[in-house]
């Protein structure tokens, strides 16, 4: 299944580079007009905020070179504004040889050709001219210029001065873009002969792998549609038959070898995420040690990369909300400097890989509060039923959403991110102790096995893993309005399945114990009918996404198996539980296409921003998520926007024209009719004296502009949202 | 050139160019929960294709079984197509007007006294719209 894709980069990049091209003619005039009339206030802020809008429009289209030739330029006019350096002609070349790099710079960029070597130079030369020493001494903060969805960089490692960086980067990428595979694949397939000389090596393609893969899969389905025919047609068992029992046995081994060939170690993540700690401990004032343990875990390498974001909002999250500050820490005994550990295992077909902190746990009482807001229940759950509310979407246990750092929590975004690559989450908290996430996934993709199951006519698979237990027909006992039966002495909702996908009614006979992430259900079906393993498929863009459904088979007699989804299931169920399945049934058989989504669609996000680019990758970001969009070039312009319609929230960049994302939250919060509207304020200055002047002037989260970091921006927006509804 | 579709008591237009091949009765297999514009996926000799009920996707009546399923390739993946009655080819002529409802284009005269409406792709077949 496709989730929304995010939208292409390329296509920003094009708006960015037609708005870039007009504020660079822009600063070249002004500096001119600089040159000869003088430096005035009003000038020099205006080609600082010139400068500082191409830098943050660069980044977030993911041309990190040109962001940070922009970032220099804008270091030195800031030079200038802090007049701590004279207008003089030697200056005014600076700048404008800096202007003309950038303008030569985004044509190759866009174009995706070389154009390293030449920003390096470029971004030196301004730095010489800052203070007539390189770039290395009092280093700027690293603008946030890394693209994030960079599959397993090279060990770039973080730490060094900035050039040190740089240089790695350069090398790094020139890696990447060399048709060589930017993972070195092992394909002499054997494991044993590891032991001796070091292997023969070849490098090669991923995507000669992805191939081998795949018509392997096919080459397996067709073998169990051959099965299929000679019982058919001849009436003969395919397993009786041993060359039938070779092919199969070979092509298991031929798959088990192609899929091994696609595995990478999961510690190639490390290096990203480290630099994610160190960055983000240096930012909030933390003493951090970042330890890896389970080198020799290895998983699929599309696995992998679909767990990049899930650990990196982990990791990032025992950061910011897990260890303490080092007063804290010694106050409460413990060694000022915190641990953030990540470890991989492989355990049987998953690997298991967690996340753990030696900071302050989580705190359940306030978890209980914030869910009780607005779900009762919250408040008489035991604790580990509480622990799993941190996973709700829109919840926060920070009493005033301060910080969202564009590194919010985004636990609900994690679960669905795992729930894309079949896995689970669990989650362990001491109080003042620490917490631990543990992820497990399974190691590939490929096949599934399913267990078969027919209810109301139809035959559906679900997935082993989810598989706690089958129950002979039950007897169920009605406890608060829901059917319970018990396992393992414990109770467990009990419904039909047809019931839950709503194709018919209840039925008796046996019950599959599913579990999700963090519940279980009972689901009565007809029949067991057997396992199999399922190639699964999705279903393509065009059909929306359906919790409950995994995907589908294509079975040996060419039907369509479909699978199912256990925590979709279970979510399903206990909303029909909720709600009562009687308004459902109103809408014509099996057919509830009411899902969540509907109730948020109306809330409307006002962005204020004066870069183009940045407005209009924002509109496409929030309209793909089901939100409403109107824009705002300038503060002046937001308020006018808000008189005809106040929206739900307010998203703004501090650097403007006319009126400053500052001064725009101030004007907000003095209107009576708009004091409550949440405000975030987005930005690509990540200082904290500018992030205490934005949360002064009454905005509700600051986050820093990094790249392309949609899954950030969009729950710290649905946390605010739910909040303040 | 252009593929007729027929709905019921009416006829939409496709470009012929973006129909792949017309698949008589498909067997379908239909996907619970899905929305009500999703009649259900089939298999097209392995892959697993989409089957939209083209009734409903104009917000008009549903269609009733799967007689013919039109495979279209858009943007998004191919996808297919209900119609209620063999669809053929024809060579539109002019427009005779446009089409107010959403989704659709132009509006042709095919025959005598029979018109046909052009459907806009890019809008019916699309992620977004989908969703809703």
């Amino acid at each position: 299944m496709s989730n929304a894709e995010p939208p292409s980069e390329a296509d920003f990049q094009k708006i960015f580079a037609a708005e870039a091209e007009g504020r660079l003619d822009t600063l070249g005039d002004q500096l001119i007009e600089l040159e000869k009339s003088g430096p005035t206030p009003d000038l020099v802020a205006s080609l600082f905020r010139e400068a500082h809008t191409i830098k943050g429009g660069a980044a977030v289209v993911g041309l990190p070179h040109v962001a940070r030739v922009a970032h220099a330029l804008e270091d030195l006019l800031e030079e200038v504004r802090r007049e701590r350096r004279k207008v003089d002609p030697t200056l005014i070349d600076a700048v404008l040889a800096g202007v003309d790099a950038i303008r030569g710079l985004i044509p190759l960029a866009v174009a995706g050709d070389d154009h390293e070597r030449a920003a390096f130079e470029a971004e030196q030369r301004l730095r010489i001219a800052i203070g007539g020493e390189p770039a290395g001494a009092p280093a700027p903060p690293p603008p946030p210029v890394e693209a994030p969805r960079r599959p397993s960089p090279p060990a770039a490692e973080a730490g060094g001065p900035p050039e040190d960086t740089q240089t790695h980067r350069v090398a790094g990428h020139a890696a990447t873009a060399a048709p060589a595979a930017p993972a070195p694949t092992d394909i002499t397939l054997g494991g044993e002969a590891a032991h001796h000389a070091a292997p023969e090596m070849l490098q090669m393609p991923v995507h000669r792998i992805d191939e081998l893969v795949r018509l392997i899969g096919e080459a397996s389905a067709s073998t169990l549609r051959l099965g299929g025919a000679l019982l058919d047609r001849l009436e003969c068992e395919p397993s009786s038959l041993s060359e039938y029992r070779d092919l199969a046995r070979c092509l298991n081994e031929l798959q088990e070898l192609a899929l091994r060939a696609r595995m990478i170690p999961v510690m190639s993540l490390a290096p990203r995420l480290r630099r994610a700690v160190r960055d983000l401990a240096r930012d909030t004032g933390k003493q951090i040690r970042f330890e890896t343990r389970g080198e020799d875990a290895e998983i699929d390498r599309g696995v992998l990369e679909r767990l990049a974001d899930p650990l990196l909002h982990l990791v990032r999250n025992a950061v910011d909300h897990g260890i303490e500050l080092p007063e804290e820490r010694r106050s409460k005994g413990k060694p000022s400097e915190g641990v953030v550990r990540l470890h991989a295992m492989q355990l049987g077909s998953e690997v298991v890989i967690a996340v753990s902190d030696d900071g302050r746990g989580i705190d359940l009482g306030r978890v209980r509060e914030a869910a009780g807001q607005s779900d009762s229940t919250a408040l008489e759950m035991d604790d580990e039923s509480a622990l799993y509310l941190i996973f709700r979407s829109g919840l926060s246990t920070a009493t005033r959403v301060t910080d969202v750092s564009g590194r919010g929590v985004g636990l609900d975004a994690v679960r669905a991110s795992l729930n894309a690559v079949r896995g689970r989450i669990e989650v362990r908290s001491d109080p003042g102790l620490g917490t631990e996430f543990r992820i497990a996934v399974p190691i590939t993709m490929a096949t599934l096995r399913c267990l078969v199951v027919a209810s109301a006519g139809r035959r559906y698979g679900i997935p082993l893993h989810s598989v706690r237990a089958v129950l002979p027909p039950q007897p169920a006992a009605s406890v608060g309005g829901r059917d319970m039966t018990m396992l393992d002495g414990r109770p467990v909702p009990i419904s039909s399945l047809a019931g839950v996908l709503g194709t018919g009614n209840g039925c008796d006979g046996p019950a599959v114990v599913v579990s999700g992430l963090t519940r279980s259900h009972a689901l009565e079906v007809d029949e067991l009918i057997d396992q199999r393993d399922i190639v699964v498929k999705g279903f393509g863009e065009l059909v929306p996404r359906l919790p409950a459904i995994a995907g589908a088979g294509i079975q040996p007699d060419g039907t369509i198996l479909l699978v199912l989804e256990a925590a979709g299931l279970i979510e399903r169920a206990r909303r029909r539980a909720l709600h009562g399945a009687a308004p459902l049934e109103g809408e014509g058989p099996g057919r509830d296409g009411a899902e969540a989504p509907a109730e948020r669609q109306a809330a409307a996000i006002l962005v204020v921003d004066d870069a183009l680019t940045v407005r209009e990758l924002q509109r496409s970001i929030f309209e793909h998520a089901g939100y409403r969009v109107r824009t705002a070039a300038n503060g002046e312009e937001a308020l006018e926007r808000m008189a005809e319609e106040v929206p739900d929230l307010v998203l703004t960049d501090i650097e403007m024209p006319v009126m400053d994302g500052f001064q725009l939250t101030e004007a907000i919060r003095a209107r009576p009719g708009f004091a409550s509207v949440p405000i975030i304020i987005l930005t690509s200055r990540g200082s904290e004296e500018s992030r205490r002047r934005g949360l002064e002037a009454g905005a509700d989260g600051y986050i820093v502009k990094s790249g392309f970091d949609q899954v950030a921006l969009l729950s710290a927006v649905e946390r605010l949202l739910g909040a303040s509804q | 050139m252009a593929l007729l579709i027929p709905v019921a008591s009416e006829t939409y237009a496709v470009p012929l160019g973006s129909v792949r091949e017309v698949v008589v009765s498909p067997r379908v297999t239909p996907l619970p929960t899905a929305p009500d514009a999703v009649r259900g996926v089939f298999n097209l000799r392995g892959d697993v294709v989409p089957l939209f009920d083209t009734g409903r996707i104009l917000g008009l009546a549903s269609i009733v079984g799967e007689p013919y399923a039109v495979l279209v390739e858009t943007e998004h993946g191919v996808a297919g197509l209900l119609a209620t009655d063999m669809p053929v080819t024809v060579r539109l002529h002019e427009s005779v007007g446009h089409s107010d409802l959403e989704g659709t284009t132009e509006t042709y005269l095919v025959g005598e006294l029979r018109l046909a409406v052009g459907l806009d792709m890019a809008v019916l077949l699309n992620p977004v719209r989908m969703a809703q």
